[in-house]
C-alpha cells in the first residue's frame, strides 16, 4: 500500500486533525473521510498513523473521547477538542502561516 | 496492570468500530458485506500492527517491552537449567573474586585516608647519601625541625622502637600493642578523641610526667568501659601513665597492627645525633607543596649534619602519607587485580561461548521472530536483555560471595598489610560490581546477540540444513576460544613463575637450623636502669631456663631471623680509612649471649663463640665482637679476619676497637629473599651495650616439641619478676611461615584463578567440540560408512581442538612475555621469561586441553553410521 501521507509535512497531521475537531467531535473514521474530502483527496491519512495521532493528542490532554452512537446506530469512540486543543490549534495556525507565508516569499523571490 | 487491560480492549473495540464504519462505507457503495469487510481490514494494515504502533506512543511502553523481555529472559534461562547453572555459577564466582578484590584496591590504594583533609599529611624520613632506602630520623633532627620549620602546622613523631608495653599492675602482666608518639601527634591528624584531650604541647619536654592515649576496645576490654577512665592510671614498662583520653575505635595509626595505646614519647635535648628510632609525621599548611617542604627539611637535616660533624651525611625526603603507607602493597594489590580482570575476561568469553551454542539452537526462532516482523535491532535488545539479566543474577551471587570473601580475607588473610581495617563492600564496590555486571552482561550477550539476528531467514528457517550463520557463528565462538586459551595461559605462566619464586624462597636456606626451636620476647620495664641489675636479671633466669628439663640450649638477642632485624650499624675496619661523602658500609649488628649460637644452630666456621668467661663487662674491658661469613669474605679476602680489629657506629677515629674472635655461618635476619650481608655480633653483657638489652628475644633449643616448653619457661620468668610478660612466643618454623604470608597468599590466590582459568577454557573447549562434533554427526556416519578408520575420525576431531589450541598457545606465550614484566618485583631469583615455568604451564595447558577434545572425540569415533544417517 503506498503511503501517501508521506506528502504530508511532519506534524501537520496533529494540526489537521484538531482542526477537524474544532468544528465538533468526530470518530477515527470520519475524520480520515473529512480530511480527504477537504483535502480534496490529497490527504489519505492511513488508519497505522492515524491511530496513534490520536493516542497521542488524547495523552496531551488536546482531545477527550467518549463513545458514541454513530449515524449508522454502531458504537465508536469519538474525539472532541479540550479548552487546551482549541489554544493549540490556534497556537499551530499562526505558526503555520508564518512558516508558509515565510516559504512563499522565498520561492517566490 | 488493570489500566493497560481496560486500554487495550478499548482501543480493540475502537478499532473494531473503525473496521465496521469504513465497511458501511463500502456496502453503501455497492460491495457485498463480506467483500466490504475484507478490503476495509485490509486497508487497516494489520490490525496488530496498528495497535503496536499505538502501544508505542506512551513512555509506558519502553518500560513494558524491557519487562517482557525481562520475563521471556527469564522463562528463557529456566528452560535450560544446566547451561544457566554452569553460567551463573561462572559469572558468579567472576563478579564475586572481581569484588572482593576491587574492595581492597578501592579501600586500601584509592580511597583517600580516614583523616580529615589527608591530602595534607607527610610522612618524612632521611636516607644517606647514596642510599635510596628511606630511614627513620634523630631526636636533634626532629626537635631542630619541629623549631624551625614553616611549612606545617602541626609536625609530630612516632617512636618506632617501641612496638608495646607491658602493662602490670592489672592482674597477670600481659603485653599491650602500642607505641610512643610525641605531643602534636592527634593534632597532626585532626581526628578528636571520644572522651578526654590528646596530648598536651609541654607533655613531651624532658622529665614530663607519663601520660597515654587509649583506643576505645582497650577501654572495652581491659578497663570495662569505666565512665571515670579519664585521670586513671597504666604501669606501662614498669612506669606509671596517667589516662588523659580515649580515642575512637576507627582511628588506626600505625595501620598494619592493632594499636591499644598511645604514650607520650619524651624529647630529652639529645647528646649525640643517634640513635635513629622517629618517624616524623606533618600536617602541611595550605598552599604549600610536599616538595617545597622537602627543600626546607633538607636544609634542616643539613644543619644539623654540620652540628654533629662526627655522624653520618643524611638527606631529607618527603612523601605523602598515603603513598608512604602503601608503597608495599600497591604492585602486589595491581598484579592481583590484573590477574582477577584476566580472569574475569575469561568468564565472559566462557559465558559467550555458553550462549553462543545456544543461540545457534534458538537461530530458527529468531528467524521466526524477524518474519513476523520484528526488527534486527528489536531481536538484539532482547537477546541483551536475556544476558544481563543472567549477569545481574550472576552478579547478585557473586557480590555474595564477595561478602564472604572479604570476610574469610579478614580473618585468614595475612595480616600485616596496611588500612585493611577500612576495607568493606561499600556502596561504591558495589557500584563497580553492577557496572561490570552490566558490562559483562552486554560484552558476553554481543557476539550471540548479532550472530542470531544475522538476516538469513530462508536459511535458518529450514531448520536442517547447515546455514550459512550458523558456520560464521561457529567461527566466532572459535575465535573467542582461541582468545580464552591464549588469556588462561598469561594466567597460568603468571601464578607458574610465582610458584616457582616461592618454592625457592621457603627453600632458602635460613643459616640455622628451624626445627626445635622455641623463641619469645621478654622486656624488661623502666626500673631495670642500672646495668649490674639487668644482668643479674638475664644471668638468673638463663641458668634457670637452661636447667629445665628438654632444654638443650638457650640464648638470648636484640634480633630474630628470618625478619626481626632491629639495628643496622656502619662500621670501619681498621686499616680503612672513612669517606662521609660515601654511603657508608652498614651491617646488621645485634647483641646475644654466649649460647645464642648453639641455641640457634648457626655454625662456627673460624675462631670461636663468646664464652661466659669473656672479660667485658667493665668499661675497661677489651672488646670482642663475632662476625658473619660474608663479612669475613668482603672485608677481608682471603686473610684471616680473627684477631683483626673494627670500629661500629658513626666513623668516630677515637672511638673504641673491637676485636674479631669468631666467624659465623650466614644467617638471614632482613627476611629469607634478603641478599646476604655483613652481620656483626656483641656479647650482650658488654658494658655499652647492657642498656639495650632491657629488650631482647629468648630463643630455646629443646630435645623435645618446642611449644610445649613454654609453661615452664613462663612459670620461672614469673618466679624471677611478676611484672615481666612472656610475650610472642612462637616457634621458629611459625616465624618463617609467617615471614612468607604475603607470598603464599598471593601466590595461593593467583595460583587459584589460573587454576580456574585453566578449567574455564578446558570446560570452553569440550563444550566446543561437543557442538562441532554433534554437528558433523552425520558427516562422521557417512565417513565412517564409507569405511573411514575409527582412528581416523578421533584424529580429525582432535586435530580441529589442537589447531585451536595452537593458535591460543601462541597469543598466550606472546601475551605472557609481555604480561608477566609486571610481576618481575614480586619474583625472588625467579627470572620473568622462566623457562620451566613457561614450558610446565604450556604443557599442563596441552593436556588439559587435550583431554577436554579427547572425550567427545572418542565419542564421534564411535559414531554408528545407521543411527548418525538416521539424525534429525
Amino acid at each position: 500500500m503506498p503511503d501517501r501521507n508521506k506528502a504530508l509535512v511532519q506534524g501537520t497531521l496533529d494540526m489537521l486533525i484538531l482542526k477537524t475537531l474544532a468544528l465538533e467531535a468526530m470518530h477515527a473514521h470520519g475524520i480520515q473521510l473529512r480530511i480527504m474530502q477537504i483535502s480534496q483527496g490529497v490527504f489519505d491519512v492511513n488508519p497505522g498513523s492515524l491511530f496513534p495521532a490520536l493516542k497521542r493528542l488524547e495523552r496531551a490532554g488536546w482531545l477527550d473521547s467518549e463513545w458514541q452512537a454513530t449515524e449508522n446506530s454502531r458504537r465508536a469512540k469519538y474525539y472532541a477538542l479540550t479548552a487546551s486543543g482549541r489554544k493549540q490549534l490556534k497556537s499551530e495556525t499562526r505558526e503555520w502561516r508564518t512558516q508558509s507565508i515565510a516559504i512563499a516569499r522565498i520561492l517566490e523571490a | 496492570m488493570v489500566r493497560k487491560d481496560e486500554t487495550e480492549t478499548e482501543l480493540n473495540e475502537e478499532l473494531n468500530a473503525y473496521v465496521q464504519s469504513v465497511a458501511d462505507a463500502k456496502v453503501q457503495e455497492g460491495a457485498t458485506p463480506e467483500e466490504a469487510l475484507r478490503s476495509a481490514r485490509v486497508e487497516l494494515g494489520g490490525m496488530e500492527s496498528v495497535k503496536h504502533q499505538v502501544r508505542a506512543v506512551g513512555w509506558e511502553f519502553a518500560v513494558e517491552g524491557f519487562l517482557q523481555d525481562v520475563r521471556y529472559g527469564v522463562r528463557m534461562l529456566l528452560k535450560a537449567p544446566t547451561l544457566t547453572a554452569v553460567a551463573l555459577m561462572t559469572i558468579a564466582f567472576g563478579i564475586g573474586a572481581n569484588t572482593a578484590i576491587f574492595s581492597l584496591v578501592d579501600a586500601i590504594l584509592l580511597r583517600p585516608l580516614p583523616y580529615p583533609n589527608p591530602q595534607q599529611l607527610v610522612v618524612a624520613g632521611t636516607h644517606q647519601r647514596g642510599s635510596s632506602e628511606i630511614e627513620l630520623i634523630s631526636t636533634a633532627d626532629f626537635l631542630t625541625w619541629r623549631d624551625h620549620q614553616q611549612s606545617f602546622d602541626q609536625v609530630a613523631v612516632v617512636d618506632r622502637i617501641s612496638s608495646s608495653f607491658a602493662l602490670s599492675g592489672m592482674g597477670q602482666p600481659e603485653q599491650i600493642p602500642g607505641v610512643r608518639v610525641s605531643a602534636n601527634f592527634f593534632s597532626v591528624f585532626g581526628v578528636a578523641p571520644l572522651k578526654g584531650r590528646g596530648f598536651l604541647r609541654e607533655e613531651d619536654g624532658p622529665g614530663a610526667a607519663g601520660v597515654v592515649v587509649i583506643s576505645e576496645q582497650f577501654w572495652r576490654d581491659h578497663l570495662g568501659s569505666d565512665p571515670n577512665v579519664l585521670n586513671r592510671t597504666l604501669t606501662l614498662d614498669g612506669e606509671p601513665h596517667t589516662i588523659v583520653g580515649v580515642m575512637p575505635s576507627d582511628f588506626h595509626f600505625p595501620t598494619r597492627r592493632p594499636v591499644a595505646l598511645w604514650a607520650i614519647r619524651r624529647l630529652n635535648p639529645p647528646l649525640a645525633r643517634p640513635p635513629y628510632s622517629l618517624l616524623p609525621l606533618g600536617r602541611l599548611k595550605m598552599g604549600v607543596s610536599v616538595r617545597q617542604a622537602e627543600a626546607e627539611f633538607n636544609q634542616i637535616v643539613a644543619q644539623v649534619t654540620a652540628q654533629y660533624p662526627d655522624s653520618v651525611d643524611l638527606v631529607g625526603e618527603m612523601r605523602p602519607m598515603k603513598e608512604w603507607m602503601v608503597s608495599d602493597v600497591s604492585t602486589p594489590l595491581l598484579v592481583l587485580l590484573g590477574a582477577i580482570g584476566l580472569l574475569l575476561l575469561i568468564v565472559i568469553v566462557n559465558v559467550a561461548n555458553l550462549l553462543l551454542a545456544r543461540a545457534t539452537a534458538r537461530q530458527s526462532e529468531m528467524a521466526l521472530r524477524m518474519a513476523l516482523g520484528a526488527s534486527r535491532g528489536r531481536i538484539v535488545r532482547q537477546l541483551l536483555t536475556e544476558s544481563t539479566v543472567l549477569s545481574l543474577l550472576g552478579g547478585v551471587l557473586g557480590v555474595l560471595l564477595a561478602f564472604i570473601a572479604v570476610r574469610a580475607f579478614l580473618i585468614f588473610g595475612p595480616g600485616h598489610m596496611p588500612r585493611l581495617e577500612e576495607v568493606r563492600i561499600n556502596p561504591g564496590v558495589l557500584l563497580f560490581a553492577f557496572v561490570i555486571c552490566v558490562g559483562g552482561g552486554i560484552l558476553f550477550g554481543l557476539a550471540p546477540a548479532l550472530e542470531t539476528s544475522r538476516p538469513s531467514l530462508s536459511g535458518s528457517l529450514k531448520e536442517t540444513s547447515r546455514s550459512s550463520s550458523s558456520a560464521s557463528a561457529h567461527r566466532t565462538h572459535r575465535v573467542l576460544l582461541v582468545f580464552e586459551v591464549g588469556l588462561a595461559l598469561v594466567l597460568m605462566i603468571g601464578s607458574g613463575l610465582l610458584i616457582r619464586s616461592f618454592v625457592r624462597l621457603s627453600s632458602v636456606s635460613p643459616g640455622f637450623q628451624s626445627d626445635h626451636v622455641l623463641t619469645a620476647a621478654i622486656s624488661l620495664s623502666s626500673k631495670y636502669s642500672d646495668p649490674p641489675q639487668i644482668l643479674r636479671f638475664w644471668r638468673e633466669f638463663l641458668e634457670k631456663v637452661k636447667v629445665l628439663p628438654g632444654v638443650k640450649a638457650v640464648g638470648i638477642t636484640t634480633s630474630l631471623p628470618p625478619n626481626l632485624l632491629q639495628i643496622t650499624n656502619p662500621f670501619t675496619v681498621e686499616g680503612q680509612s672513612y669517606d662521609r661523602q660515601r654511603a657508608p658500609q652498614l651491617a646488621e649488628e645485634m647483641i646475644v649471649s654466649p649460647e645464642y649460637f648453639r641455641a640457634l644452630g648457626v655454625p662456627l666456621i673460624k675462631g670461636r663463640f663468646f664464652s661466659p668467661s669473656d672479660k667485658v663487662e667493665g668499661d675497661k674491658d677489651p672488646l670482642i665482637v663475632i662476625i658473619n661469613e660474608t663479612m669475613a669474605k668482603q672485608y677481608f679476602g682471603d686473610n684471616d679476619p680473627i684477631g683483626r680489629r673494627i670500629q661500629t657506629g658513626d666513623p668516630d677515629p677515637r672511638a673504641p676497637w673491637e676485636t674479631i674472635v669468631g666467624v659465623v655461618g650466614n644467617v638471614k635476619y632482613s627476611g629469607l629473599d634478603s641478599g646476604p650481608g655483613p652481620t656483626i655480633y656483641a656479647p650482650y653483657n658488654e658494658a655499652g651495650w647492657v642498656l639495650w638489652s632491657r629488650e631482647m628475644y629468648l630463643v630455646v633449643r629443646g630435645s623435645r616439641n618446642a611449644p610445649d616448653l613454654a609453661p615452664a619457661i613462663r612459670a620461672q620468668l614469673a618466679g624471677l619478676d611478676s611484672s615481666v610478660p612472656l610475650a610472642q612466643v612462637r616457634t621458629m618454623e611459625e616465624l618463617i611461615d609467617e615471614s612468607l604470608v604475603q607470598e603464599r597468599f598471593r601466590t595461593w590466590l593467583i595460583s587459584g584463578f589460573a587454576a580456574l582459568a585453566l578449567l574455564l577454557s578446558a570446560i570452553g573447549l569440550y563444550a566446543l567440540i561437543s557442538y562441532s562434533v554433534s554437528q558433523r554427526t552425520r558427516e562422521i556416519g557417512v565417513r565412517v560408512a564409507l569405511g573411514a578408520q575409527r582412528g581416523h575420525v578421533l584424529r580429525m576431531v582432535l586435530s580441529e581442538g589442537m589447531q585451536l589450541l595452537a593458535v591460543g598457545l601462541l597469543i598466550g606465550l606472546v601475551g605472557s612475555f609481555w604480561a608477566t614484566r609486571i610481576i618481575r618485583s614480586l619474583l625472588y631469583s625467579t627470572s620473568t621469561t622462566d623457562a620451566l615455568s613457561f614450558l610446565a604451564t604450556s604443557l599442563t595447558l596441552i593436556a588439559v586441553a587435550l583431554l577436554a577434545c579427547y572425550v567427545p572425540a572418542r565419542r564421534a569415533s564411535k559414531v554408528e553410521p545407521m543411527v548418525a544417517l538416521r539424525y534429525e
